[in-house]
């Protein structure tokens, strides 16, 4: 312990969520800024926090500095000694700014030439009186996700020093001795009973449990072992694995109790169990129940009540029904904890009574009904309303379902009907109270109303997809004969939003994305991707119809978006849809090829996941890489034609080609093209069309070896560069297989 | 304890502890902040410890009184600190127990929450303080109001009385709550929320369509007009007056469903505009004279 370093921040509450971020966090800039200050750390940070505390303990910390040695760089030797060799001005001047003679300074050599220096050494200090700087350096890199001022100050020429929430005490110790450090408060704030923090040898236990004295008073410790004995005998567990830990066992321990087990829905990193140790310093688990008549609401209603607003614990029959019980973690040990249950079941019985009350008025006015209130929602500034949104997803929903995945009229029709109603809960108690059942209520309400399967749960599931990997929700189990339906409104419905927000010019910048739009592309690939699996539809839709679709609902095709406003558009697109692939593990190589530099037209998401299956067996090949290069060199020169006038030579006049090495890859061209195309309209057999493709490697290296593409005459000219056109287009219909070279053999920027 | 027994222990410990008793702002308001005593004392420089009961209106939470949780008007108990003390959380269980809350005996957690309010550019960082899972406070460190930052920082408590009462005297209704000995919480409001939910959902008012909302829109107008020349003429006091009677009469437009979605970013706008052009002023009036 004579170099441990222990840092306790003592904090007002801190938000749960920001936790398990904050104390990697603490570690983090407290090792940065001991290595800045040159006290690098002989070994790893140890961190910790609870609703009140954030601590870094490292166990070896440097007695003192590294000594600092560094060249300072003065005037260029030709100018710093007369021709008599005598120093000039500026040689004197600067050995004086330093306090050395000339004689004492050194000679650097620098690509702009030769150089006088001089050496500055500095001995290190020893650590106890740098440790102030460091604790300054690391308060001060420590990030929120939102700051507060509170009136405190840091004398390290900064200023306000604005943090997550007021601190109350800061424990600094060095080798077992206090390091003196002071958070001053702001003039404006000063009274007797606004302070300055002062660092000290003492902590702070539990807010209200005691073991022996007035609870909250200042515990004193010397070491990060006493620190933590200390704090466990006065009710706070440290270790955030031990609070989870015990909460865990307790939560089986009681619902064993009730004959049930914790609902399966709070497990998981976005769940219940992963927050609770977050609010507590010395949890414990109390079990309530409540009437058994309010078991006749939907369980998505009585679980979210819990769950969200009153961070309790559902539980189960083994068979997974809910029983009338619940159960609460606590941040105490109570001598008698039927008060706290009886509150806590009050309080549950008032919010389950107000569900009721929502349910059963709710339910006196139809979805239908609903449409018209949806006038009043606005859905954007610039977009209108709900009501407007809804009739363009009926539209939209119909649309796709019959034109983009061939399904029948009457899924279509029942498309149509679910995107009518999708947003009509928008308009109920029930989610206007518990926003989160958005969608989810609209389904049960439409299920009450005696809505077909296809309907009701198109509709509740129509917000998801909300994670991008393969399994995410729904699954096929859950939409059951709604896959076909909800695909279509989902789409319909991220599609409006994506093309309406975008035509209205939001754009998502850095980690700021208000309205979602990366999710919502997300949601759109995820759904194309997976749709042929989870749906078993015919069609395997491109991702250009659409767009179109999407945007003839707005009356603004994209015809007549600007082309820098479309080109932005369609990289935030593919690159939407490489994240989504990239996300199943697929090489960002062969993901950036089939994405990359192909029309919208021709990207179909389905297809292109199947691609990727089967492009790894080529990937590395030694032709397949060859191919790529050759490629590269196609795609670069085949854009001297450009396209609208390439289509419009092949149009109308007749392909004179004169050379055997072109006739030949002409002969290839017309050969392989059966095999990639029928791959690409049959959305399978790419193994053979990857195959396929890389036969033409040996004409195009004939072809550039024999024939000069660019040459003087430009009828020739065009000739050939049709040629290569017609190759890359070929190619590019499976993908931009440039993209597979390999980062060494791209070729670099090219020397000056 | 009873209703206003609770009134009198929170009034008689912020009391003791430096605060000035304030009473209630004689016109109708949402929230115990929009009262001046917090609205306009927590901008600029000057110290001021302030604590007062606020009746508070908010339109769409009238249930008829058939709802025995919500209601057209409830009250807060609002306390300013102003710096906010650095034992004020301390200070704020000290005034449960002067209450008859024992928190060792119960589960008391300062849960995040931060409270803002668009009308009046005000916002803040803090907690709702829940009592074995009910919300029974909302604790908030100022950080804006009227658009303006504010330094010091102003800790505000608002205790919301009717849950405090109710868990204390273990009711599941508020009308079943004793306001004074003998005397219960219906006897005192019930047949207010009655007439008062139906006024502001405009049921059964005998008026021609279209009257009711035409009728306080035209109120609107004429305050929102007289507020603005209120404060071209630097009475700060009644300017902000006119723009709470504002904030009230687009809150009862909003909950009888009479304004449209643009319409009501327009309303919300309109009062702002007004709250911040107070705010400044306050601040420019009360700043010292500088040399």
């Amino acid at each position: 312990m004579d170099r441990e370093l222990l840092l306790e921040i003592g904090c007002e509450e801190l938000p749960a969520s920001w936790l398990p971020l904050l104390t990697n966090q603490v570690g983090e800039v407290v090792v940065a800024a001991l290595a800045a200050h040159r006290l690098p750390p002989e070994s790893p940070a140890e961190t910790f926090s609870t609703p009140r505390r954030l601590t870094a303990r490292i166990a070896r910390v440097p007695e003192r500095q590294t000594d600092l040695e560094e060249l300072v760089n003065g005037p260029p030797v030709a100018a710093a000694f007369a021709p008599g060799g005598m120093p000039t001005p500026a040689a004197v001047g600067f050995a004086a700014r330093h306090g050395a003679e000339v004689s004492a300074l050194e000679r650097v050599h620098t690509p702009r030439g030769e150089y006088l220096a001089y050496r500055r050494r500095q001995r290190g200090r020893a650590a106890i009186d740098v440790l102030p700087a460091v604790l300054a350096a690391a308060l001060r890199a420590l990030t929120f996700p939102k700051l507060m001022h509170w009136d405190a100050v840091l004398d390290d020429g900064r200023g306000e020093l604005l943090f997550g929430r007021p601190i109350r005490w800061m424990l600094f110790l060095y080798g077992g001795r206090v390091v003196p450090f002071t958070i001053a408060r702001s003039p404006a704030a000063q009274t007797p009973q606004v302070q300055d923090v002062a660092s000290g040898a003492v902590t702070y236990g539990h807010r209200f449990l005691t073991t022996s004295g007035r609870a909250g008073r200042a515990i004193k410790v010397r070491s990060f072992d006493e620190y933590r004995t200390r704090l466990l005998e006065h009710f706070v567990m440290l270790e955030r694995s031990e609070r989870h830990d015990k909460i865990a066992r307790e939560l089986d321990a009681r619902a064993q109790r009730l004959q049930g087990r914790v609902s399966r829905v709070v497990r998981g990193e976005a769940g219940l169990l992963y927050e609770v140790p977050d609010l507590v310093e010395y949890p414990s688990v109390v079990a309530g129940t409540f009437a058994p008549e309010f078991l006749e609401l939907p369980a998505e209603v009585l679980t979210t009540t819990l769950i969200h607003h009153q961070h309790y614990f559902p539980v189960e029959t083994e068979d997974g029904t809910l029983k009338n019980a619940f159960l609460a973690v606590i941040n105490t040990e109570p001598d008698d904890e039927r008060t706290i249950t009886r509150n806590a079941e009050r309080v549950v019985a008032a919010r389950l009574r107000d569900a009721r009350f929502f349910w059963e008025a709710d339910r006196r006015i139809s979805l239908e009904a609903r449409i018209e209130r949806l006038a009043t929602l606005a859905f954007h500034e610039k977009l209108g309303t709900y009501r407007e949104k809804t009739e363009r997803l009926e539209r939209l929903a119909g649309w796709i379902a019959e034109h983009a995945f061939g399904a029948s009229a009457e899924t279509a029709r029942q498309a149509g009907e679910a995107a009518r109603w999708a947003k009509a809960d928008l308009t109920t108690d029930m989610v206007r109270e518990l926003t989160e059942l958005q969608g989810i209520m609209g389904g049960i309400y439409a299920r009450e109303e005696g809505r077909p399967e296809e309907v009701w749960k198109a509709i509740y599931h129509h917000y998801q997809p909300v994670a991008v990997e393969a399994d995410a929700p729904p699954t096929a189990a859950d939409l059951g004969r709604a896959a076909v339906t909800w695909a279509a409104v989902s789409l319909a419905d991220k599609l409006d939003t994506l093309v309406g927000l975008v035509a209205a010019g939001e754009r998502p910048t850095g980690s700021r994305d208000p309205f979602g739009l990366r999710r919502a592309a997300h949601g759109v690939f995820k759904i194309l991707v997976d749709l042929h699996e989870l749906a078993r539809i015919p069609w395997r839709p491109a991702v250009q119809p659409l767009l179109d679709a999407a945007a003839a609902g707005y009356g603004r095709p994209l015809a007549d978006w600007t082309p820098a406003h479309v080109s932005w558009f369609v990289s935030f697109l593919v690159e939407r849809l490489a994240f989504v692939l990239e996300s199943r593990g697929f090489d960002g190589r062969n993901v950036r090829a089939v994405t990359r530099g192909r029309s919208l037209s021709d990207i179909r998401p389905a297809d292109e996941l199947r691609k990727l299956k089967v492009l790894p067996e080529f990937a590395d090949t030694a032709d397949f890489q060859q191919l790529a290069i050759a490629f590269k060199r196609v795609r670069n020169i085949a854009r001297e034609l450009p396209l609208e006038r390439f289509e419009l030579v092949e149009q109308t006049q007749p392909l004179d080609l004169t050379e055997p090495a072109e006739q030949a890859l002409l002969t290839e061209i017309d050969k392989r093209r059966r095999v990639i195309e029928l791959a690409v309209e049959a959305g399978s057999g790419y193994r053979e069309a990857f195959a396929e493709a890389a036969r033409f490697k040996p004409a195009v290296d004939r072809f550039f070896d024999d024939v000069l593409v660019m040459a003087p005459d430009p009828h020739v000219r065009e000739g050939r560069l049709r040629l290569l056109r017609r190759l890359e287009r070929l190619i590019l219909r499976l993908g931009d297989i440039s993209e597979i070279v390999p980062e060494e053999a791209r070729p670099g920027p090219s020397p000056s | 304890m009873t209703f206003q027994g609770l009134i009198l222990k929170l009034s008689e410990f912020w009391a003791s502890r430096g605060c000035v008793l304030q009473q209630p702002l004689d016109i109708e308001v949402g929230a115990g902040t929009m009262h001046p005593e917090t609205f306009l004392r927590v901008l600029g420089p000057a110290h001021w410890n302030v604590a007062y009961v606020q009746p508070s209106r908010r339109p769409a939470d009238g249930r008829f009184g058939e709802n025995p949780n919500r209601l057209f008007k409830h009250h807060q108990f609002q306390v300013i600190l102003k710096p906010s003390p650095d034992e004020v959380q301390q200070l704020y269980l000290d005034s449960l127990e002067a209450c008859g809350i024992n928190p060792r005996q119960h589960d008391i957690r300062f849960e995040e929450d931060n409270w803002e309010s668009p009308t009046l550019g005000a916002w803040g960082i803090g907690w709702q303080v829940m009592y074995d899972g009910l919300e029974i406070t909302q604790f908030t460190y100022f950080q804006q109001a009227g658009g303006v930052e504010l330094a010091p920082v102003s800790a505000e408590l608002t205790y919301g009385l009717e849950r405090i009462a109710m868990v204390l005297q273990r009711v599941d209704s508020v009308y079943d709550l004793e306001w004074s000995p003998g005397v219960t919480y219906r006897d005192v409001r019930l047949r207010d929320e009655v007439e008062q939910s139906r006024y502001v959902f405009n049921s059964g008012v005998d008026l021609p369509p279209g009257e009711f909302a035409a009728f306080h829109r035209r109120l609107f107008d004429e305050h929102h007009r007289f507020s603005e020349a209120l404060l071209r003429s630097g009475l700060l006091a009644p300017a902000l007056e006119h723009c709470l009677k504002c904030s009230h009469l687009f809150n009862v437009l909003d909950a009888s469903n009479s304004v449209g979605v643009t319409e009501r970013t327009a309303y919300i706008l309109r009062v702002r505009r007004l709250a911040v052009g107070i705010a400044k002023a306050y601040v420019e009036q009360t700043a010292p004279a500088a040399r």
